[in-house]
C-alpha cells in the first residue's frame, strides 16, 4: 500500500517539476516579449515626433542604411502587432500552466497526507 | 524600460494576512523576496540607463555649429583611434533603439535626452516607491510567520 502510494506521489512530483519548468519558461518568454513591446512602443513614438522629412537610419551589422519614416513607423507598428499576438499566446500558455501546476499540487499534498496515515497507522501496528 | 503602475489594480484581492497558514506565509514571502530581487535588478539597468542618458545630453551641452572643424579622435576599436574633422555639427544621430537611429537638430537632441532621463528618473521613483510597499508587506508577513510559530510552540 505505501509503496504503491510511494510510487504515486514520485511521478505526481516529477511531473510538478517538469510542469515548473515550463511555467518558467514561458514567463521569462513573456518578460522578453514585454520588454521588447516596450522598446517597439518608445521607438514608435519617437518616429511618431520626428517632422515628414526627418531622417531615419536602419543599423544593418556595422553600416546604417538611410530609410523612409513612412516604411520605418510601418514596420514598427506591425512588429507591435506580431508582439502583442506573441503575447496572447503565451499568456494562454502560462494561464493552463498555472492550472496543471495547481492540480499537480493538490495531488501532491493528497498523497502527502495519505503517506504519513499509512505510517502513523503501521507504527501503530507494529 | 516597462511603464509602470503603481495603482491597485481592480482584480486584486485584500487578504487578511492573518488567516493564512505559515506554508501560505512562506510561499507569499519566497514570492515577495524575488519581486524586491527583480526590483533591485531593474533599478540597476535604469540607473545606468539615467546615466547614459546623462552623459549624452552633457556631451550636448559643449556641441553646436561652432564645433564644426574642430579635430576629434575616431575610435576604430575600443583601444584604437584615428584623428577625424568634425562636419555638419548643427546634428546628430541618435539611437532611438531596435536598430533605429534618427537625425535631429542640436536643440532637438538636448530635447530628446532630457525627456529621456526625466522618463527614465520617474520609473526609477516609481519602483522605489513600489520597493518600499513591497518590503513594508514582507516584514509583516515575518512577523506573522513568527507570531503563529510562536503560537505552535506553546500549543
Amino acid at each position: 500500500m505505501s509503496e504503491d502510494l510511494q510510487k504515486k506521489l514520485q511521478s505526481e512530483l516529477t511531473s510538478f517539476k517538469t510542469v515548473q519548468k515550463e511555467l518558467q519558461k514561458a514567463i521569462s518568454t513573456r518578460q522578453q516579449l514585454d520588454g521588447q513591446l516596450n522598446e517597439n512602443e518608445i521607438v514608435k513614438t519617437e518616429l511618431n515626433i520626428l517632422p515628414a522629412d526627418g531622417k531615419v537610419f536602419k543599423s544593418v551589422g556595422p553600416v546604417l542604411i538611410k530609410t523612409e519614416l513612412v516604411e520605418a513607423k510601418e514596420n514598427v507598428s506591425k512588429r507591435i502587432d506580431y508582439i502583442n499576438k506573441e503575447l496572447n499566446k503565451v499568456d494562454g500558455l502560462i494561464g493552463t500552466l498555472e492550472k496543471k501546476q495547481d492540480a499537480h499540487r493538490e495531488s501532491l499534498q493528497k498523497y502527502q497526507q495519505q503517506l504519513q496515515q499509512a505510517q502513523v497507522k503501521a507504527a501503530l501496528h507494529s | 524600460m516597462a511603464q509602470i503602475s503603481a495603482t491597485e489594480q481592480p482584480h486584486m484581492k485584500q487578504i487578511d494576512l492573518a488567516t493564512l497558514n505559515i506554508q501560505q506565509l512562506g510561499t507569499l514571502k519566497q514570492q515577495l523576496d524575488q519581486e524586491l530581487d527583480l526590483f533591485q535588478e531593474s533599478l540597476q539597468s535604469l540607473k545606468m540607463a539615467q546615466q547614459k542618458f546623462q552623459t549624452s545630453n552633457e556631451t550636448l551641452q559643449n556641441f553646436d555649429a561652432d564645433s564644426e572643424g574642430k579635430d576629434i579622435l575616431v575610435p576604430l576599436t575600443g583601444s584604437m583611434y584615428v584623428p577625424g574633422k568634425l562636419i555638419e555639427t548643427s546634428n546628430v544621430i541618435i539611437d532611438i533603439g531596435t536598430r533605429y537611429y534618427v537625425e535631429k537638430d542640436i536643440p532637438m537632441a538636448k530635447d530628446y535626452f532630457q525627456r529621456k532621463t526625466k522618463f527614465v528618473t520617474e520609473q526609477m521613483e516609481k519602483i522605489q516607491y513600489l520597493g518600499l510597499e513591497k518590503s513594508k508587506i514582507r516584514d509583516a508577513i515575518v512577523e506573522i510567520i513568527q507570531l503563529k510559530l510562536n503560537q505552535q510552540q506553546q500549543g
